[in-house]
C-alpha cells in the first residue's frame, strides 16, 4: 500500500502500476481531474505536485507517494474559492469547463512562480492546457485579473 | 430585464471547482464497464467471430456479437444501413464487431484481447471520387454507384446563363477529414429494468436518441428513457445517434445490471469525422462585376454508413451557394460511401467545407477582375428583401453589415507589444483577407418548453436542449425570466430527460436560443395567463385589465404576488407548456423552397504574416462579426463568437485525420494538433450584430466557416499564391511559392 496525501488528507491506497489519475479519480474519488488525451499533451488532467503542475495521467501514483498533491477540489479555502476560481467565474473563462480544473491549477502554478506575467508569459505557460470552446481570452483575462501585472 | 445581461452561467461554481457531472463521473450500483471490440481491416465478410475465450476470462460478465443481434439491428437516422455491431461484413477500421461488459476495465482489455476475428477482405475505396467510378467496390447493395443521396438545387436556365456570361471560373477546392475533438469523449450508460430501457448519455439529440433505440429493439418510444448531463463539449459530433445502440444491446445481455462505456482518445477518431469534400465552382461573371450564374459540385465522404448525411447533404447544398446575388443557379451535392468512418456535423456543419470555396473563389474572382475584395462582396451580397436560391425571399439579413463590423475591426493601429517579441527569421511579408458565410438553420423543427411556478416562488424550466458549453441553459433561463417576470434567481432548469422535458428535435444547427428561446416564451405568456385568470376572483376585477409582471398580478387598485396566488387557490404548482415548431422544406428535385426560418450570417477580417522562407503562416489579428438578431447574454455570445475563431484556426491551419489504408495514423491529440493558446493571434475581436426587429438567432457557428477562406485570402494578398486545399500547411504554402517562382 502506498500513502498520498491529497488536499493535505493522507489516504492509504492499492497504487500499483496506477497512474495518478487513475487513484485520484477511482480510488479517492476526486473526480474533479479528468482524463482529456491519455497521453500528456492537452493537459486537462493536470494536478498540482509539491506545486508543479503535472499530467496526472502520465505520472504512476506510487511516484507522487510523499508529495503533496492538490486537485481542483482542494482549493477552496474554509467555503470561499481560490482567488483564481473568482477571477474565471467573474471573467467568464470557461464554457463547458470540462478543461477548467486544469487551466485553474496551471495558472495558479503560473502564479506561484511569476506573479506578474506578460500576456505573453501567460500565453506560453499555459499552452499546455487545451480548450477546445475557444474561451482562451478570458482564461488569459482571468489570469491578468488575480496577477500583480498590467496585462502587458 | 434579464434578457440582454451578461449574467455568469448559472452553475459557474460547480464549473470551476470541477463539480460539473459528466457522463464520465456517473456511478450507478452495480455497475460494469464495457468496452468495445474494432475491425482492424476496412472491408471484409466476417468469417467467423469467436468470443468463447473471452468469455471465460474472469470478470467478464457478457459479450456481444452479431450472433447476437437480428436484421431489426441495423439502423440510421435516416438510411438504415448501420449494424449496431457488425453482422456478416465490416465496412472500416474502427466498426464495433464485439463488445465486452465486465466488473473491471483490466477484464475487458483481456477479453478484447481474445475474442477471435477472421476476416476475408474485400477491395477498398477510401477517396469519394474513386468510389463513385463504375468499377469501385460496392459498399451497399442498394447503392451501387456508392451514392446514398444526391440532393438537387435548379434556379433558371443555367446553360443560357453561362453562355451569356463575360467571364467562367471554375475551381475546385477540397477539405479533408477531421475530428470534433471534443475533450469529453463520447460516454454512454444503459441499464434495462425488463423491458425498458434507460439510457444516460452525452448526446446533443435525446429525442433522436431515444426513437432510434425504440425502433431497434422493437419498443415504444415511451418505453426507452434517455437522460443527458452537461457535455465536455460537443461541436456536432455528439449530434444524431453514436455509441448508444451498441452500449444498449450490450447492457441487455447483463441480466439488468448497467453498463458504461467511455470511449478511449483513439477510438473519439473512428467514431464520427467531419466530413471530407471536393467541392468544384463554376462561375459565370458579367463584365461590370456583377453574377450571370454559378454551377456547383459537390462530393461528400461520407464514409461506410450514411449516419447524419442524408440530411447533411442536402442542407449542405443550399449553403454552398454563397451570401451573393446570383440569378442563376445549379447545384448537385452527393453524399458517397467510402471504407472510412462514419462523417456527421461537425460545428459549422458543412458550411465550414462550403464557405472554404465560395469564399476562395470570391477573391480569385476578384482579384482577376481587378476588384477590391471586400467592395465586390459589398457590390454582390444579398440584402434583405431580395431573392435567394431556393426561390426564397430574404428578411433580416445584414451579410454586409456584418462584413462592414469586420473590417472596421481591422482599421490600422500599432500592433500590441506582446507580438513585436516574435523572432523572426528571413523575409515575411503582411497580407489581409476577408470572408463572409451564409448558414441555413433546420429547416423542419419543433421545441417544446414548460415551465412550473411554485407556490415557493421557484419557476423551474424543464427543457430538452443540451448544455454543451455554449450556457443554453443560462440564457434559457434568463428568457424564462422576462417571460414570466421573474428574477433569474428564482429560475431553475431541469433537462433533458425523455421521461420528464417535453420533446426537442435536438441541440444543433445553432437553433436553441432561436427555437427552445420562442417556445419558453410561448409558455411564459401562458403562465402568465393563467396567473391573470387566478386573480380574477382575488382582485375582484376582469382579466382584461390585470397585469402579470414583476412577480404580481396587478390591477387597477391592487396587486398579489405570484405565490400568493397559487396558496390563494391551494395550489402546489402551476404549469403551461409552450411550442414552437417550423415547417419549411425544399423541393427534392429543383431545390426550391424554404430551407430555413432564418439565416446564420458570419463574417471574418484577418491579416495574416507569411514567412517565405519556410511557408510559416501567423495570424497576427483577427476580428468576427455575427448576427444574433437580439443577444440574450453579451458574455456568452462572445465566447461563442471569439471560439469560433479559435475552433476554425484548427481545421484552416493544421487539423487533418491522415488515413493510410483506411486506418487513422494520427488518432490522437500529439499527432493530431488542436488550437493552443500559441496559435491565436495576440488581437481577436468579435462583434455580435443586432436589428431592431429584435428576432432571436443563434450564434454557435457563424464566425468558423470565414476563418480558412479569410486566411487563405490574406496570404494570396501578402504573397501571391492560391492554396485550394485546406489544411493550409507551411509545406503547401511553401510549395506553392516555390512553384510560382519557376
Amino acid at each position: 500500500m502506498t500513502v498520498l496525501k491529497a488536499n493535505g488528507v493522507e489516504r492509504e491506497v492499492d497504487a500499483g502500476t496506477r497512474t495518478l489519475l487513475a487513484v485520484l479519480r477511482d480510488s479517492l474519488g476526486l473526480v474533479g481531474v479528468k482524463e482529456g488525451c491519455g497521453i500528456g499533451v492537452c493537459g486537462t488532467c493536470t494536478v498540482l505536485v509539491d506545486g508543479e503542475p503535472i499530467s496526472s495521467c502520465l505520472m504512476l501514483a506510487a511516484q507522487a507517494a510523499g508529495q503533496d498533491i492538490v486537485t481542483i477540489e482542494g482549493l477552496a479555502r474554509e467555503g470561499q474559492l481560490h482567488p483564481i476560481q473568482q477571477a474565471f467565474i467573474e471573467q467568464g473563462a470557461f464554457q463547458c469547463a470540462y478543461c477548467t480544473p486544469g487551466f485553474v491549477l496551471s495558472a495558479v502554478a503560473l502564479l506561484a512562480e511569476n506573479p506578474s506575467p506578460s500576456a505573453d508569459e501567460i500565453r506560453e505557460y499555459l499552452s499546455g492546457n487545451l480548450c477546445r470552446c475557444g474561451s482562451h481570452l478570458n482564461i488569459a483575462q482571468a489570469v491578468i485579473a488575480v496577477s500583480q501585472s498590467d496585462g502587458l | 430585464m434579464a434578457i440582454g445581461e451578461s449574467v455568469p452561467m448559472l452553475d459557474s461554481a460547480a464549473r470551476v471547482t470541477g463539480a460539473v457531472q459528466y457522463m464520465v463521473n456517473l456511478q450507478l450500483p452495480n455497475m460494469l464497464v464495457g468496452k468495445i471490440v474494432r475491425s482492424s481491416v476496412p472491408h471484409a465478410r466476417l468469417v467467423r467471430v469467436d468470443a468463447s475465450r473471452a468469455e471465460k476470462v474472469p470478470g467478464v460478465v457478457a459479450v456481444l456479437s452479431g450472433a447476437d443481434l437480428g436484421p431489426q439491428a441495423i439502423y440510421g437516422v435516416a438510411i438504415k444501413d448501420q449494424p449496431v455491431v457488425a453482422l456478416d461484413r465490416v465496412r472500416f477500421v474502427g466498426e464495433p464487431v464485439a463488445a465486452i461488459a465486465a466488473e473491471s476495465a483490466e477484464a475487458t482489455e483481456e477479453a478484447a484481447s481474445l475474442v477471435e476475428i477472421k476476416y476475408e477482405e474485400l477491395p477498398t475505396v477510401f477517396d469519394a471520387l474513386a468510389a463513385i467510378q463504375p468499377d469501385a467496390p460496392v459498399l451497399h447493395d442498394p447503392f451501387p454507384n456508392n451514392i446514398f443521396k444526391h440532393a438537387k438545387l435548379r434556379h433558371g436556365d443555367l446553360e443560357a446563363a453561362l453562355a451569356a456570361a463575360d467571364e467562367i471560373f471554375e475551381d475546385t477546392f477540397t477539405s479533408p477529414p477531421a475530428q470534433q475533438a471534443s475533450l469529453e469523449p463520447h460516454v454512454t450508460a444503459a441499464q434495462w429494468h425488463s423491458d425498458r430501457l434507460t439510457v444516460w448519455t452525452a448526446s446533443q439529440a435525446p429525442f433522436m436518441v431515444r426513437k432510434v433505440l425504440a425502433e431497434i429493439f422493437g419498443l415504444a418510444p415511451e418505453a426507452v428513457r434517455v437522460i443527458v448531463p452537461s457535455l465536455g463539449g460537443g461541436y456536432g459530433g455528439k449530434g444524431h445517434v453514436r455509441i448508444e445502440p451498441i452500449v444498449a444491446a450490450l447492457a441487455r445481455k447483463t441480466g439488468g445490471r448497467p453498463v458504461k462505456v467511455v470511449l478511449s482518445r483513439t477510438e473519439e477518431f473512428v467514431t464520427v469525422t467531419k466530413h471530407a469534400a471536393t467541392i468544384t465552382l463554376k462561375t459565370g461573371m458579367r463584365r461590370d462585376g456583377t453574377f450571370a450564374a454559378r454551377r456547383v459540385t459537390i462530393y461528400w465522404n461520407g464514409g461506410a454508413y450514411a449516419d447524419a448525411s442524408p440530411l447533411l447533404v442536402p442542407a449542405g447544398m443550399v449553403r454552398s451557394v454563397g451570401p451573393y446575388r446570383i440569378p442563376v443557379v445549379w447545384a448537385d451535392s452527393y453524399g458517397v460511401y467510402t471504407n472510412l468512418p462514419p462523417a456527421g456535423a461537425y460545428r459549422g456543419a458543412m458550411s465550414s467545407q462550403t464557405t472554404w470555396a465560395y469564399e476562395s473563389q470570391m477573391d480569385i474572382i476578384a482579384r482577376k477582375m481587378g476588384w477590391d475584395p471586400v467592395e465586390f462582396r459589398l457590390k454582390n451580397l444579398l440584402r434583405s428583401g431580395e431573392q435567394f436560391a431556393t426561390g426564397e425571399t430574404l428578411h433580416d439579413v445584414h451579410f454586409a453589415e456584418c462584413l462592414e463590423a469586420a473590417v472596421r475591426g481591422l482599421e490600422p493601429h500599432p500592433p500590441p507589444p506582446g507580438a513585436q517579441r516574435r523572432v523572426r527569421v528571413g523575409e515575411v511579408r503582411r497580407g489581409r483577407g476577408f470572408a463572409v458565410m451564409m448558414k441555413s438553420t433546420v429547416a423542419a423543427s419543433k421545441s417544446q418548453a414548460r415551465l412550473q411556478l411554485s407556490a415557493g416562488g421557484v419557476l423551474t424550466l424543464f427543457t430538452s436542449t443540451v448544455e454543451m458549453g455554449q450556457g443554453t441553459h443560462t440564457a434559457l433561463a434568463q428568457i424564462a425570466a422576462d417571460a414570466v417576470g421573474v428574477p433569474l434567481s428564482v429560475v431553475h432548469v431541469v433537462g433533458p430527460d425523455t421521461a420528464i422535458t417535453p420533446f426537442d428535435s435536438t441541440t444543433s444547427a445553432s437553433r436553441s436560443t432561436s427555437m427552445m428561446g420562442s417556445a419558453v416564451m410561448v409558455a411564459g405568456k401562458e403562465l402568465r395567463n393563467k396567473l391573470i385568470a387566478l386573480s380574477v376572483p382575488i382582485l375582484e376585477a376582469p382579466a382584461e385589465v390585470l397585469k402579470a409582471e414583476h412577480g404580481h398580478v396587478a390591477g387597477p387598485t391592487e396587486s398579489i404576488a405570484y405565490a400568493d396566488v397559487l396558496r390563494h387557490h391551494g395550489l402546489a404548482t402551476l404549469e403551461a407548456s409552450g411550442e414552437y415548431a417550423t415547417t419549411f422544406g425544399i423541393d427534392p428535385e429543383s431545390g426550391q423552397g424554404v430551407s430555413t426560418p432564418h439565416w446564420h450570417q458570419g463574417a471574418g477580417a484577418t491579416e495574416v504574416e507569411v514567412d517565405v522562407e519556410t511557408g510559416k503562416v501567423t495570424v497576427l489579428r483577427y476580428a468576427a462579426a455575427s448576427f444574433a438578431g437580439r443577444v440574450v447574454n453579451p458574455r456568452l455570445a462572445q465566447l461563442q463568437n471569439d471560439g469560433n475563431v479559435i475552433y476554425g484556426l484548427g481545421p484552416a491551419l493544421f487539423e487533418e485525420i491522415i488515413f493510410d489504408g483506411g486506418q487513422a495514423i494520427n488518432p490522437n491529440l500529439s499527432d493530431y494538433m488542436i488550437p493552443s493558446f500559441r496559435d491565436i493571434p495576440f488581437e481577436l475581436k468579435s462583434l455580435c450584430l443586432e436589428s431592431e426587429e429584435g428576432e432571436l438567432h443563434g450564434i454557435g457557428e457563424m464566425t468558423l466557416p470565414p476563418v480558412a477562406p479569410a486566411i487563405a485570402n490574406a496570404i494570396e494578398d501578402a504573397v501571391g499564391v492560391r492554396i485550394k486545399d485546406l489544411p493550409i500547411t507551411a509545406e503547401k504554402v511553401l510549395r506553392a511559392l516555390r512553384e510560382k517562382e519557376g
